[in-house]
């Protein structure tokens, strides 16, 4: 059975990058468009691992991965930040992320992280 | 027209960033053309991806360029070639509004200038007034062989 990755971004370019990287590594990816979505996609389909943008409208990306770290505890999350967002991403892994890459993404690096978390 | 003049300490970064962003997601680094001076309001380009920065320094930085020119940028970042320029080709010519401003706003960081960006705007059509609202614009034509991007920045400090 694939392994499943939600990927959260309010642009639906980096979604569908990301599907592009996913896929083709036989990942099944789940698509949320802010952080309400990812949380109502994170119950209802208990992701491996979570790629989380930080700025979207509705629920920003750090909110969600707190709510999302109080009901599941065990869950994996990495945040996708632009470069000049290190306070945030500071303060995302002190609320549990795992990781973080850095927009624009590189395959290897996206691949490198999914790798390091899903087995 | 506004009197503030925009300083280079603002300008280099986002140029670059632009450097930077574009090598990487094109493999090719743009040529730097002639700088120009703007005043604080001009009219569009065909496309103009609007990123606002807040904070110490404050303003709008506006990537330009013609429809053909982000046909190819798009479907260079997709991956596949785009018939029209629909909503995924426009978020991913937002999106490297949002890498470039990200990047610069990391130098500009590094400067000791706390500052946040604003989720890109994209702007279709020719014939659209943008002000800068007193501030002055400079603008850095970027080629590539995608296209000229020109990057515009008008930027004030508050401190």
């Amino acid at each position: 059975m694939h392994k499943k990755i939600l990927v959260t971004d309010d642009a639906a370019f980096m979604r569908v990058m990301l599907k592009g990287i996913l896929i083709p590594e036989k990942y099944a990816v789940i698509e949320a468009v802010n952080g309400q979505e990812a949380l109502e996609q994170y119950a209802s389909h208990q992701p491996d691992l979570v790629f989380m943008d930080i700025t979207m409208p509705v629920m920003d990306g750090i909110t969600a991965l707190k709510a999302i770290r109080a009901k599941f505890p065990n869950a994996c999350l990495v945040m996708c930040t632009a470069m000049g967002q290190q306070n945030m991403v500071i303060e995302a892994i002190k609320a549990g992320a795992k990781d973080f890459i850095v927009k624009p993404f590189q395959a290897e690096r996206v691949l490198e992280c999914v790798k390091k978390f899903v087995h | 027209m506004g009197t503030t003049s925009v300083s280079v300490e603002y300008i280099n970064p986002f140029v670059t960033a632009s450097f930077a962003v574009m090598s990487m997601m094109f493999n090719e680094a743009p040529t730097k053309g002639a700088l120009s001076a703007l005043p604080d309001s001009f009219t569009s380009q065909q496309v103009n991806v609007v990123v606002g920065i807040t904070g110490d320094i404050s303003g709008m930085v506006i990537l330009g360029m013609s429809l053909t020119t982000a046909d190819r940028i798009a479907s260079m970042m997709i991956g596949q070639p785009i018939k029209v320029f629909d909503y995924l080709a426009s978020s991913a010519v937002a999106e490297l509004g949002n890498m470039i401003c990200g990047n610069g706003l990391l130098q500009i960081s590094e400067g000791g200038h706390i500052c946040d960006l604003t989720p890109p705007t994209v702007i279709r059509g020719t014939n659209v007034e943008i002000s800068t609202l007193a501030v002055p614009a400079i603008v850095v034509p970027l080629k590539l062989s995608l296209g000229e991007v020109t990057v515009t920045v008008g930027l004030r400090g508050n401190k």
